[in-house]
């Protein structure tokens, strides 16, 4: 491809907008040194009418009756001056010539009809020793000695006039233009960038939006005119994707809860039936879909109904329950589960049957990843956290930014999990203004933290006496 | 002994009832309110099986009437999982135990046993885990065939342990039982009464064994075959 796509609209604005300035600089330039040579060109043959005049004026008749040009000594080193930049003949007649400079030119000129009133010009070419190229002009000026034929001319490479006009309009204005291209262009540029600001800001709200935030909408004053038509369709558009993942979580729910039932009959079936090899599979598998249908069920459910985060919750209960449910489940798999509760009770504000589920999935999947007679360790801390501690391979570090989402299972050995557990557990954090964290576990294994947001004083249950305030 | 199942889900009231009559149960399945409340009026049962979601009322309010009326039929509900979080004060009030929908039969045969092993219940007389086996009465501690003779305090704790087996008995149930509120032994003497009581049981070769869940408390299991 030969030439790039600007894809940034301010970009695209700033390069065309540049171009112009440039062009239209570099046309406002050239008019003027355009303008300049003309005005040099004008001044120039003033000059040499001038000069003729000039001449004319110091040419004198003796007393013997000789025409005969006495030129002040100034006027005569100029004209003698070794490069012959300034040359003349003054005529009487064609070829009466009555002085030149250099003395070769009156030869020329002697050749040339008189001059008239108006001033005839004339091109010189290869002229003198080094062949230069002189350009001037022929008048006829009265004088002491009645009308005389002047010619005037000067190299054309000494065009000194124009030369320092050039010189001067470069030194004094010509640096400026470039400056001032520049500094249009920063201005523009600024210009620019500010009026797309709110387009920018429009575009991080825009980023937050996803499955989980699609209320968001994005605000249609102090947009240019251009864009809000843009925004308000992009926010009909959201309006109509919220009523489909709406849609789509009540279809979930509605299915997992539909599902339950023939799942609890085939469940139930499987149990009584003799079993052989091919049946444990079958009841593995049966297991393993309940537990999906189960998670799904929680997932839709967190994602519809507003969680009732209100009540005083005490960590140490909760977790003391869930390993007392989970233990006859951990050991049936000779992995022992134990509690670090810490001594004053920790009180936290959330739902006690969220934090619980949330707990039961750390707690399930430790158990499920920690080696054989290796423990399982539940702990509550008085900063209000609780966390789940497991011997086992532990989490790889590109792994751990995954783990949260649904449906993701890791790529090791073939699990039971349907990989929703960790996306609860996240969703019902969130719906706590709490947060999970991941660390390695000192000695082989993975920590799991729950850090909850609202921490309530803990002097609530047990003994008042030495319990830290409300920390957070 | 003698259950009844209150269930409208004619699939999952026979697959449950067809496996309680192979545990050894007597059991009758209906699949109304009105047809339960006429059966308890009836029958004495040792146990009933409710499920919340019923087609003329709700479990709960039948089981209120029930307490209300005297009736302390020891009795499991069945209830859907999100049902649990709105209704497990009501649950705590009436119902001796509760399951998840869907559950596995295994579970609810265990669950429907412990209920059972209550003090009163049709099996707390004589309680079985493993080759155990514990007279309440006369207080008799067997292994198999041999007889195991333990102190009073460590008799008691597997008394407990024996009436939730497979569940976690928590540690202050032992300290409230096993202690007046004024004895000043305290707590710190269940891990060495455990210890013992774990040491003759392995040395007895009983087929249960006990496991210490750190922080919370005890759990009896039978040994898996």
């Amino acid at each position: 491809m030969k030439t790039v796509r600007l894809r940034s609209l301010q970009a695209r604005l700033a390069l065309r907008l540049a171009a112009l300035y440039v062009a239209a600089t570099a046309i406002a330039v050239a008019v003027l040194i355009y303008q300049a040579y003309e005005t040099a060109d004008t001044l120039n043959d003033r000059e040499l009418s001038l000069r003729a005049a000039d001449l004319a004026r110091y040419v004198a008749v003796d007393s013997t009756g000789a025409v005969r040009l006495e030129l002040p000594a100034e006027l005569t080193a100029r004209y003698q001056a070794a490069d012959n930049t300034d040359i003349f003949a003054v005529r009487r007649a064609a070829d009466a010539v009555v002085a030149a400079s250099p003395p070769n030119f009156g030869e020329v000129a002697a050749k040339w009809p008189v001059g008239t009133d108006d001033p005839s010009y004339f091109r010189l070419k290869d002229f003198g020793g080094e062949g230069r190229e002189y350009y001037g002009l022929t008048v006829v000026q009265s004088s002491a000695a009645g009308p005389l034929s002047v010619s005037v001319a000067r190299a054309a490479d000494a065009d000194v006039l124009v030369h320092s006009l050039l010189r001067e309009f470069v030194l004094d204005l010509g640096w400026i233009i470039p400056l001032l291209v520049i500094a249009t262009l920063v201005v523009g540029a600024v210009a620019i960038r500010s009026a797309f600001k709110p387009v920018a800001e429009v575009s991080q709200m825009a980023a937050a939006i996803g499955p989980g935030a699609t209320s968001i909408r994005l605000p249609e004053t102090n947009l240019p005119s251009e864009i809000t038509p843009l925004v308000s369709a992009v926010n009909r558009a959201l309006d109509r994707l919220e009523q489909g993942f709406h849609l789509q979580r009540r279809f979930t729910a509605n299915a997992a809860h539909e599902l339950r039932t023939p799942l609890a009959i085939v469940t139930a079936a499987l149990d009584v039936v003799e079993g052989n090899g091919e049946i444990t599979k079958i009841k593995t598998d049966v297991a393993r879909m309940n537990r999906l249908v189960d998670q799904l069920l929680r997932v839709a459910r967190l994602d519809a109904v507003a969680l009732d985060v209100s009540d005083a919750v005490d960590l140490d209960d909760v977790a003391s329950e869930i390993v007392a449910a989970m233990a006859p489940w951990s050991l049936a798999r000779k992995k022992s589960i134990a509690l670090h509760a810490n001594t004053e009770p920790v009180v936290v504000k959330g739902n006690r049957y969220a934090i619980g589920d949330a707990l039961r999935n750390l707690v399930e999947n430790a158990v499920a990843h920690a080696p054989p007679s290796s423990e399982v360790t539940v702990s509550t801390s008085a900063n209000g956290t609780v966390s789940v501690a497991d011997r086992g391979p532990g989490i790889a570090a590109e792994q751990r930014k995954h783990i949260f989402e649904r449906f993701w299972r890791g790529t090791g050995k073939e699990g039971s999990g349907a990989g929703l557990g960790l996306a609860i557990v996240i969703e019902i954090m969130k719906a706590h203004q709490g947060s999970i964290s991941i660390d390695d576990n000192p000695g082989g294994g993975i920590i799991f933290t729950l850090r909850f947001g609202h921490l309530i004083s803990q002097q609530k249950k047990k003994s008042p006496a030495g319990a830290a305030g409300p920390s957070e | 002994m003698r259950l009844l199942i209150v269930e409208d889900e004619a699939r999952i009231a026979e697959l449950v009832q067809g496996a309680l009559a192979r545990a050894g149960f007597a059991v009758d399945s209906v699949a109304l309110c009105a047809d339960a409340r006429a059966a308890l009026t009836v029958t004495s049962y040792d146990a009933a099986i409710v499920d919340l979601g019923l087609p003329d009322g709700d479990g709960l309010s039948l089981l209120a009437e029930l307490r209300a009326n005297g009736n302390l039929t020891p009795v499991l509900v069945l209830t859907a999982r999100d049902a649990v979080e709105d209704r497990v004060r009501g649950l705590d009030t009436g119902a001796d135990d509760y399951l998840v929908k869907p559950f596995a039969i295994e579970e609810l045969i265990a669950r429907t046993k412990a209920l059972l092993r209550r003090p009163g219940g049709a099996l707390g007389v004589t309680l079985k885990a493993g080759n155990i086996s514990f007279d309440t009465i006369e207080r008799d501690v067997s292994i198999g065939d041999a007889s195991l003779v333990l102190p009073r305090r460590e008799s008691a704790i597997l008394e407990h342990l024996m009436r939730r087996l497979g569940c976690v008995v928590p540690k202050p149930v032992f300290e409230e039982k096993l202690y007046g509120l004024n004895d000043e032994h305290g707590s710190n003497t269940i891990p060495v009464h455990v210890h013992h009581l774990r040491r003759k049981l392995l040395d007895a070769g009983a087929t249960a064994e006990i496991h210490t869940v750190r922080g919370v408390g005890y759990i009896l299991t039978e040994s898996s075959t």
